[in-house]
């Protein structure tokens, strides 16, 4: 029994030097493949979520994402709603937006670049108040929390 | 006299240990310029071949003068240290300060550290999602790279990864050494299962709240890395316990303690690289039938692995990081370096020939990057 436990201790100790020598030759290949596991996704949480659409205007392109309502086990009650402005950014922005596309505006956002101060107008009783608001290095990206 | 025994049996004449260097000189060689080198610039070539140099010396040292701690300690502390500055270094590049703001976390660019890992298990296993907001793949210190380091250096390293893998356990090690002899001499054994405590809560509050608490909240090594932007309340008061669990755990306490405070009572990585030792084939081991009982490696060892009882026992715990601490100090040589399976006081020599090469390779390289963009700038200052 000893010697079985021996060879086994020195197999998997050369298999483990052996592994170490190939372990960064190899790495960018193990980072890809690893990277390809389907949990190495990023969560809409973290992600702001999919775009759901985009509006052209005249200097920058208004990003609406998905609303994310993604929990730990199912969904949350209360999730938020991420619009980013791609482009030229002008200073004051105030824009409508209708996020969930039934062409009814559910709030406007009014944004002063220069004081980092945004403020919210609500249409949809679902949207409550901005989570985030932060100058991004495409423009700018606010985060609205909302109700299921 | 003692001493002088175990130097003996672990050192090697000066050419033998140039041979054991060898293979790591050209795979160091090889990794290091990714096996083409190019010379064009001459202050990276500088700044590499010093790097190159020193980490093949330190290599060297260890077979010649037969000792591992110290030499280990140097690289481990210099590592600590340029990755740091690396890692400054490159948030001022891109941002022009050491601070992140809300629009990197809403860009997903935070650079990737090892001690997330504990808190995208969870997540991962639930949500099938990363709840980090890093880059999977490409980049600065992208997810995937860094799972892949760590997963691959703890299954081959087990716990002996927080010794001779972790970019931050350098700050505690070095901060341990500062002082010759503990002011605070008696400290629970029971503390040590603490980071087993702090692995529930961060696992547990990250996937209910699907954010990274423990980076948001508590680690303390955002003092040397990198912080969210103060601009209120919640913001200061992070970067106020960041500050502190840093003075407090990583620099007062293992001064006092001559011990790694932060790594031992606090670090939830920590705690599941302890479990990955149970993985690795390397282990430390006793072999009563030399030992005397005198308890010294008991004293120096830095993260309370080794108990009065384990040494009776003949038995290394599972919080070994296999820093090599207690194998120098042992007056009997009654601690080496070991193989799974294989019995105390069997094939000393060449157990240690192997970890060491593969624990030393591992660091070395993970080291480089870091420690050449460091040499770079001092010598893009003097030259």
């Amino acid at each position: 029994m000893d010697k079985i436990k021996m060879t086994a201790g020195m197999t998997w100790a050369l298999v483990c030097l052996v592994f170490m020598i190939v372990f960064y030759f190899g790495l960018g290949s193990f980072a890809t493949g690893f990277s390809k596991l389907p949990f190495m996704k990023l969560n809409p949480n973290t992600s702001g979520g999919e775009v759901a659409g985009e509006v052209v205007m005249d200097n920058c392109t208004l990003v609406i994402r998905k609303p994310v309502f993604e929990g730990f086990l199912g969904e949350r009650r209360k999730g938020f709603v991420q619009v980013d402005w791609r482009g030229e950014v002008s200073e004051n922005i105030n824009d409508t937006v209708d996020f969930n596309f039934d062409q009814i505006p559910d709030f406007i956002i009014v944004i002063n670049r220069d004081l980092n101060d945004a403020s919210l107008i609500a249409f949809n009783p679902v949207v409550k108040d901005i989570g985030l608001s932060a100058p991004t290095s495409y423009g700018w990206s606010v985060r609205v929390r909302i109700n299921k | 006299m003692d001493e002088n025994i175990n130097n003996q049996s672990m050192r090697k004449s000066f050419g033998k240990s140039l041979l054991y260097t060898l293979p790591m000189f050209l795979l160091t060689f090889v990794l290091m310029t990714g096996g083409r080198p190019d010379f064009s610039d001459r202050h990276g070539t500088i700044a590499l071949l010093i790097t190159f140099v020193g980490l093949n010396i330190l290599y060297f040292l260890m077979h010649y003068t037969g000792k591992t701690d110290k030499l280990r300690a140097v690289l481990f502390i210099v590592f600590a240290l340029t990755l740091s500055f690396t890692l400054i270094k490159n948030m001022v590049d891109i941002r022009q300060t050491m601070t992140y703001s809300q629009g990197d976390i809403l860009e997903c660019n935070m650079p990737f550290c090892h001690l997330v890992i504990p808190m995208l298990i969870l997540p991962a296993a639930f949500t099938q999602s990363i709840i980090y907001p890093g880059s999977i793949l490409g980049g600065f210190a992208s997810i995937s790279a860094m799972v892949v380091l760590w997963l691959g250096a703890s299954v081959i390293l087990g716990r002996g990864f927080c010794s001779w893998g972790c970019f931050y356990g350098g700050w505690d090690d070095g901060f341990s050494r500062f002082r010759k002899r503990p002011v605070i001499r008696k400290i629970g054994d029971s503390w040590k299962w603490m980071p087993f405590a702090v692995l529930l809560m961060v696992a547990l509050t990250s996937a209910l709240a699907l954010t990274p608490t423990y980076c948001d909240w508590i680690c303390p090594f955002k003092a040397v890395t990198e912080f969210e932007e103060v601009t209120g309340i919640e913001s200061a008061a992070k970067a106020g316990i960041f500050i502190s669990l840093f003075g407090g755990l990583v620099v007062v306490l293992p001064i006092l303690t001559r011990k790694r405070i932060q790594c031992s009572f606090l670090c939830p990585l920590g705690a599941i690289n302890t479990l990955s030792n149970k993985v690795s084939p390397f282990t430390v081991k006793i072999d009563r039938q030399l030992c005397n009982d005198c308890l010294k490696c008991v004293q120096v060892c830095p993260v309370f692995a080794l108990t009065k009882d384990d040494v009776k026992k003949g038995n290394v715990s599972i919080f070994c990081t296999k820093c090599g601490k207690c194998i120098d100090a042992c007056p009997k040589q009654a601690i080496h370096y070991g193989i799974a399976g294989v019995p105390a006081s069997r094939m000393v020599k060449f157990s240690r020939n192997i970890f060491l090469f593969v624990s030393f390779l591992f660091m070395a390289i993970f080291a480089s990057g870091s420690i050449i963009t460091v040499v770079k700038s001092f010598v893009n200052l003097f030259i």
